[in-house]
């Protein structure tokens, strides 16, 4: 226990005992805040690496470093230099707040993802609907992003963004519905910990691919692009905001990137067990920006889909499907056909 | 640790803002606020009860899983009900909404 | 946490933000902001709940309320034209205002003020609990499955009753 200082002469000891202690490690190096940092940077760098291969071209080559890996801090100090424009008559404190609270909402939940064994900063029972609940709040702030804006374009990209993040929603929790399920409880240690001998992608496997489905439209990556099309939008939801404003949302979307890969890896793919050659955390990152990867391909194959097929399909047919799941794993638990992996 | 008296002067003090909007307020979305505030109370100290009893039941805690579930389904159905009202009479004024005419 | 901080300065703090966040949601002048200070209310709430030992409601307080009936409030509001909202904005109070607030307070100062007579006899430190989450589905499951079916059909209830309604709206 760190104790707060009685005396002036405790604030040294004080001071020492609070850096090296294990909470404040995890929270501002490892699983914190300058990994997150450091790996949302490194995302967008890789994401537009990754499309201009598929592309047949080479993408960002030149802002230093071997491959132009210094790009994301070129683009930071191009965005943070523009003007901030805010439109006529718009609602000047939510629109610069809002961002900061999409940031804050994408990065705590990283606070209950395991890294490792002993690199999760908050072990909480109830880790996973810990990370639901949080991912729930952002339609509704987006909307609120979107009416702040004042304009036209901004406004139906925000409708468009909350009807189709509200839609997806429950076939994800549904699906991890079935790991629960299988674990045996909601804390994300735990759920990794089940996994030591086979990983919930096998058993599960009608749920991993729900799941992948529902983080994509979550994400609102292509080809679930709606909210951002092009040639009706503009640029959907954040057509208004520029500069640092531009910035912080980027950095959110990112975060949320990095989130749900993490979880699709702490539910489905085993977190970071793996042969003991490497480390753990190492066999977590790497997995997650595999994952990353299946999440960054899409975009640069796909077209969009149209809206009323958006809405059936996450209605319907991936609940429908998630709950097939469900039942399936109740059954397979039920008549011990896991009981070889210990599940 | 806070006493159980702290929780309930809380409550209470919730359940005063919420009657307050409910009785004075014109606007049908703002009485809904008060609504739910009053709603919260509750819950709070249901929440508050059931946790300082010898020894802690969690059958408090399913009472208020009900009641999250069931103030979410009346915010729903109310809020369907305030727009049907708008349609037809254009004014969510609760003064202008006392006719039971169409 | 291996830091200690004294949990009734944490109380206080929340106990202050829900309360000025439950007034805002009823005094801002516009709606928006009155359900973004509910939402910050129900937040608080959800607070609570963790002080209280009920991890799993406090996550489940923040998914229903913030996440889908602030949404829904949201919708409303954005439903309903801005014209009309302004209009009844104006000229809120004239006597009924002075007299809904002394109802309310005196209500909440009665039940208050029970609840710090009755203070010595009620308990001041909680008791050692041991509610993990995993004992919920147990008690909801089998100790009181008559209330979780008669929710399951209430829900229904509701979401056709939205349905119905929403269809009427269309067709008149």
């Amino acid at each position: 226990m760190v104790n707060l200082p009685a005396t002036p002469a405790d604030i040294l000891p004080f001071i020492i005992a609070l850096v090296t202690s294990h909470t404040f490690i995890t929270i501002v190096l490892f699983p914190g805040f300058i990994h997150l940092m450091l790996v949302v940077m490194f995302l967008t760098w890789y994401e537009r690496k990754v499309l201009a291969r598929i592309q047949l071209r080479i993408g960002p080559l030149y802002a230093g470093g071997p491959g132009g890996i210094l790009q994301p801090i070129a683009d930071g100090v191009k965005l943070i230099f523009k003007e901030v424009m805010i439109p006529y008559k718009a609602n000047k404190p939510l629109f610069i707040w809002i961002p900061l609270a999409l940031v804050f909402f994408a990065a705590v939940p990283f606070a209950v993802i395991p890294f490792g064994q002993h690199w999760v900063i908050a072990n909480l029972d109830v880790g996973l609907v810990f990370v639901f609940a949080l991912t729930s709040l952002f339609p509704s702030m987006i909307l609120i992003f979107a009416w702040a804006s004042n304009s036209k374009y901004p406004f139906l990209g925000g409708l468009r963004s909350l009807f189709q993040q509200v839609a997806y929603e429950i076939p994800m929790w549904i699906s991890a519905l079935s790991v629960v399920l299988l674990a045996g409880s909601l804390s994300l240690v735990d759920i990794v910990n089940a996994q030591q001998k086979i990983w919930f992608m096998v058993p599960a496997f009608l749920s991993f691919v729900v799941f992948f489905i529902a983080i994509m439209a979550e994400l609102e990556r292509l080809p679930f692009d709606l909210p951002e099309a092009e040639p009706e939008l503009v640029a959907g939801w954040y057509t208004e905001s520029s500069g640092a404003i531009f910035m912080v949302l980027f950095l959110a979307l990112y975060m949320k990137l990095y989130l749900m890969s993490s979880l699709v890896t702490v539910l489905f793919l085993g977190g970071w067990w793996g042969p003991a050659f490497l480390p753990q955390p190492v066999w977590f990152i790497l997995k997650t920006l595999i994952v990353a990867t299946f999440i960054i391909i899409p975009r640069g194959v796909y077209a969009r889909i149209r809206v009323d097929m958006l809405i059936k399909l996450g209605w319907t047919r991936l609940l429908i499907l998630a709950l097939a799941n469900v039942f399936l794993t109740v059954l397979l638990l039920n008549t011990g056909v896991l009981s070889m992996w210990g599940l | 640790m806070v006493a159980l008296t702290s929780y309930i002067i809380v409550s209470a003090a919730l359940l005063g803002i919420g009657i307050y909007g409910l009785s004075v307020k014109r606007n049908a979305i703002r009485i809904l606020f008060a609504i739910e505030i009053i709603v919260n109370a509750a819950n709070l100290n249901f929440a508050a009860f059931t946790r300082y009893m010898s020894p802690p039941q969690v059958s408090g805690q399913v009472i208020v899983f009900y009641s999250i579930a069931a103030a979410a389904m009346e915010a729903a159905v109310g809020l369907a009900l305030i727009l049907v009202a708008f349609r037809l009479n254009g004014s969510i004024d609760v003064r202008k909404l006392n006719k039971l005419k169409g | 946490m291996d830091i200690a901080i004294p949990p009734d300065i944490a109380f206080i703090l929340l106990a202050t933000v829900t309360l000025l966040a439950a007034i805002m949601a009823l005094q801002a002048k516009e709606l928006i902001y009155g359900a973004i200070s509910l939402a910050i209310s129900f937040i608080g709430i959800a607070g609570f709940f963790v002080f209280l030992d009920a991890p799993y409601l406090a996550m489940l307080q923040i998914a229903v309320y913030v996440g889908a009936v602030v949404v829904l409030i949201l919708f409303t509001i954005m439903l309903v034209r801005r014209e009309v909202v302004r209009e009844t904005e104006e000229h809120e109070e004239g006597g009924e205002g002075s007299i809904g607030l002394w109802i309310a307070g005196l209500l909440a100062v009665s039940i208050a003020g029970v609840a710090a007579l009755a203070g010595p006899n009620l308990p001041t430190t909680a008791p050692p609990a041991n509610l993990p989450v995993s004992e919920l589905g147990p008690v909801l499951a089998i100790d009181y499955p008559v209330p979780l079916v008669i929710l399951a059909l209430l829900l229904s209830a509701a979401l056709l009753g939205a349905l119905v309604l929403a269809k009427l709206e269309k067709g008149q």
